[in-house]
């Protein structure tokens, strides 16, 4: 449980980060540090320096903008879970927020560093994907923003590029009137979602369904964005039969994967009961007209 | 068919299959996947692959998955093989994190165009990345070898080598 000789530095200005990124290929930025160093002190993870952004000002925020709901990278898990603004304009966050690890892990670990690991079983990658969100990456080459859908790559794999730093999270203000849940069944030891549901609708009138995003982790190796369900959604009056025939679509086109405690079959199965539940929660979350 | 595991109990196995169709004849696939030169560019950070007696390879790995990074040594041995349509591997390895161990069959099928690979096998791994990593390994496993299909069909589509031989 200790970790192989590393250097260190502190940073006080992203551009300083980005000099000793772009001198270090194979080093690794300390945001959090709730997934990276317990990786380091199993020795799995053994990078020669840590640059640790957590000194950098104006990384941890959470404000609207230009129509768009902006949040800082380095901004905690409890910060976003107890933003009154975005319980409000945005519930979903404040619902994922709440449910990752637990208080010491929210109070320490960020949403830029849990994105950036992109841990199959993470929870914001569910609820990113079904925001539509865009990422904002930073490095010596200027800034670039990229979808949410096109920001995992594979198992702990993004499409940040070395010596790139993930600065912000962008999501348009949802609006009209919609709903949001977070459903997930929590690992029982790691807090880590064996599955987890994040689903984002809008509605017409009554409970006819306008759009739907359905946003997935935990099944595979990466989260993903379960196409087959929110087509069966879109356009269609939401009941329990039509909830359950798209749930149905849960794991279409993924590699679900076993471990010790859930088989893929297993994993397959929750993702169909945890999709049905999580619309079923959208919909009451609705507001009324 | 694996030999027992070391002492310990966080040892994980588990099976492994999966099919690949690749678009060239069997015999040009049988041969790359048996040829050490083409094993060492397609297998995902091999830094070298020799062998010692026929059929037979020490190897020296570089794995790495995102931050994870581990530089494995083992050794490769073919068996029971007909050519152009079976073999069978075993793996034996050791490196920082764990060690792994497998067996692996492999079938070639004849289709028009094309050849479909089928694999099947088990795969023993223990050590620190079984008991820490274990929720993710199996996923690691299709990630490489996804890898190393698209490694070796770039391989087969690129021009042979003339200074290969």
């Amino acid at each position: 449980m200790i970790p192989a000789e590393f250097n260190y530095a502190r940073v006080s200005t992203l551009d300083e980060a980005l000099t000793l990124l772009a001198q270090n290929e194979d080093a690794k930025i300390l945001a959090g540090g709730h997934s990276l160093i317990p990786a380091m002190k199993f020795r799995l993870i053994q990078p020669p320096l840590l640059v640790d952004i957590g000194r950098i000002k104006d990384l941890s925020y959470i404000r609207e903008e230009g129509g768009q709901i902006r949040v800082g990278a380095m901004t905690t898990h409890y910060q976003i879970e107890a933003s009154d603004l975005l319980k409000e304009i945005c519930p979903l966050l404040p619902e994922c927020a709440g449910s990752i690890g637990d208080m010491q892990v929210r109070n320490k670990g960020t949403i830029g560093g849990s994105l950036a690991h992109s841990d199959p079983a993470g929870d914001w990658p569910a609820a990113i994907l079904a925001l539509n969100a865009e990422l904002v990456a930073v490095s010596k080459n200027g800034e670039r923003t990229i979808k949410a859908e096109d920001f995992f790559v594979d198992l702990l794999t993004t499409a940040l590029e070395p010596g790139e730093i993930l600065r912000e999270i962008r999501i348009n203000k949802p609006n009209g009137r919609t709903g949001h849940a977070y459903m997930k069944m929590h690992h029982p030891a790691s807090g880590f979602a064996v599955v987890g549901i994040a689903a984002n609708l809008s509605f017409n009138g009554n409970n006819k369904c306008k759009a739907a995003n359905i946003g997935v982790t935990g099944v595979a190796a990466k989260a993903y964005r379960a196409t087959g369900v929110e087509s069966a959604l879109t356009g269609v009056n939401l009941d329990d039969a039509s909830i359950g025939a798209a749930a149905a679509h849960a794991t279409d086109g993924a590699d679900a994967n076993g471990d010790l405690f859930a088989s893929a079959d297993y994993r397959r199965h929750l993702a169909e009961v945890y999709t049905k539940r999580a619309i079923a929660a959208a919909m009451k979350s609705v507001p009324s007209a | 068919m694996i030999p027992p595991a070391d002492a310990g109990g966080t040892d994980y196995s588990m099976k492994i299959t999966g099919t690949q169709e690749i678009k060239a004849p069997r015999e040009r696939i049988y041969a790359a996947l048996t040829d050490p030169l083409i094993l060492q560019r397609c297998i995902p950070g091999c830094e070298s692959l020799e062998e010692t007696i026929p059929h037979n390879y020490i190897a020296t790995m570089k794995a790495g998955i995102g931050p994870v990074k581990g530089i494995f040594k083992g050794s490769v041995h073919l068996e029971d093989m007909q050519p152009p349509e079976h073999y069978r591997m075993i793996v034996d390895g050791k490196g920082g994190p764990g060690f792994v161990k497998g067996v692996g069959n492999f079938k070639l099928e004849e289709k028009v165009g094309a050849t479909v690979v089928n694999y099947e096998g088990e795969l023993q791994v223990g050590g620190v990345i079984a008991s820490v990593g274990q929720r993710m390994i199996e996923a690691a496993a299709k990630m490489l070898a996804a890898q190393f299909f698209k490694g070796l069909e770039a391989e087969i589509k690129s021009p042979p080598d003339p200074l290969q031989r």
